[in-house]
C-alpha cells in the first residue's frame, strides 16, 4: 500500500535483514524480546457489527463503530426536557476508583458520594420501574417529588446560610437582579443617546429639504419674544419720539 | 479531651507544669509593710528556685525529651500510630500525588482503574482515524469510545516489552512533551533507570545524533552499574549512544522523533488516540492522550514495568550471570591492546551464543571458553552508558 509507512511495525524483520546482510555486525539486544512478544494485528477491519443494523448494506458503512446506548437515555431526555435548567448545574465527573457506582442503592433518591442531580432521579425512577414495578409515569412521578423536596431543603439551607452570614457581617457582591438592573440601565442610556441622534438627523433633513418657516424656527423666534419684553425699558413719554416715526 | 490529655503527657516539656505553679499570695486582711512584702516576695523567688534546680535535676520520666532528629522522628511515628486514626473515617478517593508517587504496576492495571482515569474517552467522531476501528468500542455523545479490554491488554504488552529491554540493560527513552506530562515522564523514568523527555524533541537528535548529542558525557559501568573509570579516551571516539526502545506519551506532536526512530530501527511504544495514527509506533496503546491522569498511569505502568526489569538485571548480576550483551571494542584500560583485542570479541560473542542457543549439545563447552576468557580478562563485564 502505497500510503503506509509500515517501518515501525517490521522493526524486527529490518534488524535481521541488516544483520544477515552483514551491515549490522550484531542483532540488537531487544531482537529477541520482540519475537517473544510481537506486535499486535495491525488496521485490521473490525469484526462487523451485530446484530446486522437496518439499512446498511454499504460496504463502507458495515463495519462502522456502533452508538453506545441505554434505557436511560429515553428517561433522561425526558427529565431534562422538562426540567432544562437541571443542565445547567455543574456536573462531578471525576471517578475515584471506577467502582463508585456499585456501591449505590437506588431505593433511596440520595446516595452518599454522589451530587443529588438528574442522574439520580433517573437511576431511582428505573430502581421503582424494575423492583417495585411502578408503571414508567408513576416512578417518575415519585421520584421527581422526592428530588423536589431535596432540592426545597438545599434552598433553605442556602437561605438560611445567608442569612446567618449577613448576621455575623458577611457581605456579598451584586445580585443578579441588581447586575440585571444595571445591565438594563445601560442599554436604556445608550439607546436614549442614539435616539436623540436620530431625532437630530432628521430634524437636519428636514430642515435641508423645505425652505420657509420650520416649526423649530418658530419656536426658535417665540423663545426671543419674551426677552424682548423682559428687556422692554419703560421709558418716559417724553423720550417717546413722535408717533410715525420708527 | 482524651487526646489532649494525652498528647501533654507525651508531649515535649523541659519541666513538668504540675510543679511550676507560681505560689498565690493568699488574701489576707492584714496591710503588709514594705519590708516584709518585699521579704515575702524573696522568699517566694527562692523556694521557686530551689524547686526548679530539683526538677532540672531529675529527669521526668514519663516527658522524656528525645535528643537527636531520628529519635524525635521515631517518637513522632508512635504518635502517629496511636492516634492517627482517630476522628473521621475518610474513604478511600482519588488522590493524585499518589499516581506519581506511588504509580501502579502492570498486576494493578484493571478496567475499572482505566475508566476512572478517563482512558476510554477518544475525540469526535468526525475527526477519528479509521485505522484505529479495531480499538473503538462504540459511539456515545458524538465522540469515539476507546474499549477498555483493548486498553488493558496493549498496555501489559507495552509493559512486558519495557519490563524485558530494561532487564536487558536496554536504554529505554520517554518522552512526553504536552503540558502536565513532565512529572509522569520524569517518574517513569526514574523508576525504569532510563531518560526522559519532557521538552521539544530537537529534529536530527538521532539521525544527526553525532552532531546534536555527540558531546553528551558518556561513562562505562559493570554489569552491576558500578562506574569503571579509566575510559575517557576510548568513549570520545565512539559513536554517539542511541535509544534501544522509545516510548512515547503524545506521538500527534512528536512524529518527527517517531519518523527517526522508524528510519533508525529503533522499536517504539505510543498512546495512541482516535485521531493518531497506529501504524508511527511499533506497540500502540490505545488511550486517550489528552487526559493527565490516563498519561499518568499509562507511564507509571511502564515505569513499574522498567522497575521490575532493572531489579531482575541486577539481581542477576549479583549472582554473576549478564543478561545483555556487553559493548564491543573496548579494552580494559592499563593492560596491552594485542593481547586484549579478542577476548572481548570472543567473551561478547559467547555471550550472544548463549543467550540464543537452546539447546546445546555439549553444554560445557561454552563454559569451558567463557572460563578462559574470563581468566584472561579478569571478572568484569563491560557496557557503556551515557
Amino acid at each position: 500500500m502505497g500510503r503506509y509507512d509500515f517501518r515501525p511495525l517490521r522493526v524486527r524483520q529490518t534488524a535481521k535483514a541488516l544483520f544477515d546482510t552483514k551491515r549490522n555486525d550484531a542483532l540488537p539486544q531487544w531482537y529477541q524480546v520482540l519475537g517473544d512478544i510481537p506486535p499486535s494485528e495491525a488496521l485490521s477491519r473490525p469484526v462487523q457489527r451485530t446484530p446486522r443494523v437496518r439499512g446498511m448494506r454499504k460496504p463502507s458503512k458495515m463495519f462502522q463503530p456502533l452508538p453506545i446506548a441505554y434505557p436511560e437515555d429515553k428517561l433522561r431526555s425526558e427529565f431534562f426536557g422538562d426540567h432544562p435548567w437541571e443542565l445547567a448545574r455543574p456536573r462531578l465527573v471525576v471517578e475515584d476508583s471506577g467502582n463508585d457506582a456499585k456501591a449505590f442503592d437506588w431505593s433511596k433518591i440520595v446516595q452518599a458520594g454522589k451530587q443529588l442531580d438528574g442522574e439520580s432521579v433517573i437511576q431511582h425512577q428505573l430502581w421503582l420501574m424494575k423492583n417495585k414495578s411502578y408503571s414508567k409515569l408513576r416512578a417518575y412521578d415519585q421520584a421527581r417529588s422526592e428530588f423536589y423536596h431535596h432540592r426545597h431543603l438545599e434552598d433553605v439551607r442556602r437561605r438560611v446560610a445567608k442569612e446567618e452570614a449577613l448576621h455575623v457581617g458577611a457581605y456579598f457582591g451584586k445580585g443578579p437582579l441588581e447586575v440585571g438592573m444595571e445591565l438594563e440601565d445601560k442599554a436604556w442610556e445608550s439607546w436614549k443617546r442614539w435616539a436623540e441622534r436620530q431625532i437630530d438627523e432628521e430634524q437636519s433633513m428636514r430642515a435641508q429639504m423645505f425652505s420657509g418657516p420650520q416649526e423649530g424656527d418658530e419656536a426658535a423666534v417665540d423663545q426671543y419674544e419674551d426677552p424682548l419684553d423682559e428687556l422692554a425699558v419703560s421709558e418716559p413719554a417724553a423720550l417717546q419720539g413722535p408717533p410715525g416715526r420708527i | 479531651m482524651i487526646i489532649r490529655g494525652a498528647a501533654a503527657r507525651q508531649c515535649r516539656h523541659a519541666v513538668s507544669r504540675n510543679s511550676f505553679r507560681p505560689l498565690r499570695r493568699s488574701l489576707s486582711s492584714e496591710v503588709n509593710t514594705a519590708d516584709s512584702s518585699t521579704q515575702d516576695n524573696i522568699k517566694q523567688l527562692q523556694s521557686l528556685e530551689a524547686q526548679l534546680n530539683a526538677q532540672l535535676a531529675r529527669p521526668a520520666p514519663s516527658a522524656r525529651v528525645p535528643n537527636t532528629i531520628a529519635e524525635q522522628y521515631h517518637q513522632y511515628k508512635q504518635q502517629q500510630k496511636i492516634f492517627g486514626k482517630l476522628g473521621t473515617h475518610i474513604t478511600p478517593h482519588y488522590r493524585p500525588h499518589t499516581l506519581l508517587n506511588h504509580p501502579p504496576s502492570p498486576a494493578d492495571v484493571t478496567l475499572e482503574l482505566l475508566l476512572a482515569s478517563e482512558a476510554h474517552q477518544g475525540h469526535a467522531t468526525s475527526i477519528w482515524n479509521p485505522a484505529n476501528a479495531r480499538y473503538i468500542h462504540g459511539i456515545r455523545q458524538g465522540v469515539h469510545i476507546i474499549s477498555l479490554e483493548v486498553t488493558a491488554a496493549h498496555l501489559r504488552r507495552a509493559a512486558k516489552i519495557v519490563q524485558e529491554v530494561s532487564r536487558r540493560a536496554g536504554m529505554v527513552l520517554f518522552v512526553g512533551t504536552r503540558d502536565g506530562q513532565d512529572r509522569a515522564v520524569i517518574r517513569a523514568a526514574e523508576l525504569a533507570k532510563g531518560y526522559h523527555l519532557f521538552e521539544r524533541w530537537i529534529p536530527g537528535s538521532i539521525t544527526n545524533g553525532q552532531q546534536i548529542l555527540g558531546r553528551c558525557r558518556t561513562k562505562v559501568v559493570n554489569e552491576k552499574d558500578e562506574t569503571v573509570p579509566g575510559f575517557e579516551e576510548q568513549l570520545d571516539e565512539r559513536p554517539v549512544l542511541r535509544p534501544d526502545l522509545v516510548v512515547c506519551l503524545n506521538p500527534l506532536e512528536n512524529y518527527v522523533l517517531l519518523h527517526e526512530c522508524a528510519l533508525n530501527n529503533i522499536p517504539t511504544i505510543g498512546v495512541i488516540d482516535t485521531n493518531a495514527d497506529p501504524t508511527w509506533v511499533t506497540y500502540p496503546i490505545p488511550a486517550n492522550d489528552d487526559s493527565i491522569r490516563c498519561i499518568q498511569v499509562i507511564a507509571g505502568v511502564l515505569g513499574r514495568a522498567g522497575e521490575a526489569g532493572q531489579k531482575m538485571r541486577l539481581d542477576a548480576a549479583a549472582k554473576g550471570e549478564i543478561t545483555y550483551t556487553p559493548a564491543k571494542g573496548l579494552v580494559m584500560p592499563g593492560e596491552e591492546e594485542d593481547s586484549k583485542k579478542t577476548c572481548p570479541a570472543v567473551d561478547a560473542e559467547i555471550q550472544e551464543n548463549l543467550l540464543e542457543d537452546e539447546g546445546l549439545e555439549d553444554a560445557g563447552e561454552p563454559s569451558a571458553k567463557l572460563d578462559e576468557a574470563a581468566s584472561l580478562e579478569g571478572n568484569e563485564r563491560i557496557k557503556v552508558v551515557s
